[in-house]
């Protein structure tokens, strides 16, 4: 007589699941409490981690650009113009430069920037110039526009 | 992957590399292929024809053929600054490969991670940072000597 069904019962799992586990908890890793810890918590952990950086993806590119005009809108009300006066002169002017650079100009060139600033107002002026006032004043300086062939 | 969860570097040269003389930053490359296998035909087409040159045009860089048995052929290449980077070469050609080691001579020794800022300076601010005195007027006029009035 031979027993063969004891040693059918018994199964063997799969050898990897250390590995398994330990890649995803090193993305755990610098988390706070038991999610670090414990794998059933850490999967739920990890998979919110997971999504949250996709979305920040898109809401960086936003509040990069937010900072940068909430500090060019400080830097021009202290030479006394605001932020959608200075943008709109520049562009008027032709001055390309875009919001990361004129708040980097603000923070480390505080002198270019008010040369920036006296160069909006002044075209600001132009504008103003030529709506209120009758034609015989001559057209303002920064208010040529250069057509390049 | 989540910003805080991997590591991160900012924008370096090691030590100014190229702003006087350019060193390679290849120290050493291993080739380790076999002699008979078919994952490592590339490899050894690629040393029958390219390798005397590749180390004639790097002088500065030791390359070592290392024919051993084993299973997937690699290239190991050690900077000068201690990091060594494994790269496997299973199936590939000898143009493939000669490109890969191109691209590991032309490597700084740096590690491949998240850079923060494409750029860097050492001097940020040529006019003076800003600080809240910057665009103020004095509220004093200038220091001078106490004038005594004399009788």
């Amino acid at each position: 007589m031979v027993f063969l069904t004891l040693p059918c019962w018994i199964r063997s799992r799969g050898p990897d699941r250390y590995w398994k586990v330990q890649e995803l908890l090193k993305h755990a890793r610098h988390f706070r409490g038991r999610k670090n810890r414990c794998y059933s918590l850490a999967v739920r952990a990890v998979r919110r981690a997971f999504v949250y950086a996709t979305k920040a993806r898109k809401l960086k590119k936003r509040n990069m650009r937010t900072l940068w005009i909430s500090r060019i809108a400080a830097a021009t009300r202290e030479h006394g113009m605001k932020y959608p006066a200075l943008m709109d002169n520049l562009t008027k002017s032709s001055v390309q430069l875009n919001r990361r650079v004129i708040s980097d100009l603000a923070i480390t060139e505080p002198r270019s920037f008010l040369s920036l600033a006296k160069l909006a107002r002044a075209r600001q002026q132009e504008g103003f110039r030529a709506v209120l006032g009758d034609g015989s004043e001559p057209p303002g300086v920064f208010s040529r526009v250069v057509m390049l062939q | 992957m989540p910003v805080r969860g991997t590591p991160s570097r900012f924008l370096k040269s090691v030590l100014h590399n190229g702003v006087g003389r350019y060193v390679c930053q290849l120290k050493r490359i291993s080739i380790i292929f076999s002699k008979n296998a078919q994952s490592s035909l590339g490899v050894r087409d690629f040393i029958e024809e390219g390798v005397v040159d590749y180390a004639k045009k790097n002088p500065g860089t030791v390359v070592y053929v290392s024919p051993q048995s084993c299973r997937i052929p690699r290239i190991v290449a050690e900077y000068l600054n201690g990091n060594v980077r494994e790269e496997i070469i299973t199936s590939k050609t000898a143009p493939q490969i000669s490109e890969l080691l191109s691209k590991l001579t032309n490597q700084s020794g740096l590690d491949v991670i998240r850079i923060r800022k494409p750029f860097h300076t050492d001097s940020p601010s040529i006019q003076g940072q800003w600080h809240p005195f910057t665009n103020r007027p004095p509220s004093i006029g200038p220091i001078r000597p106490h004038k005594q009035a004399a009788p």
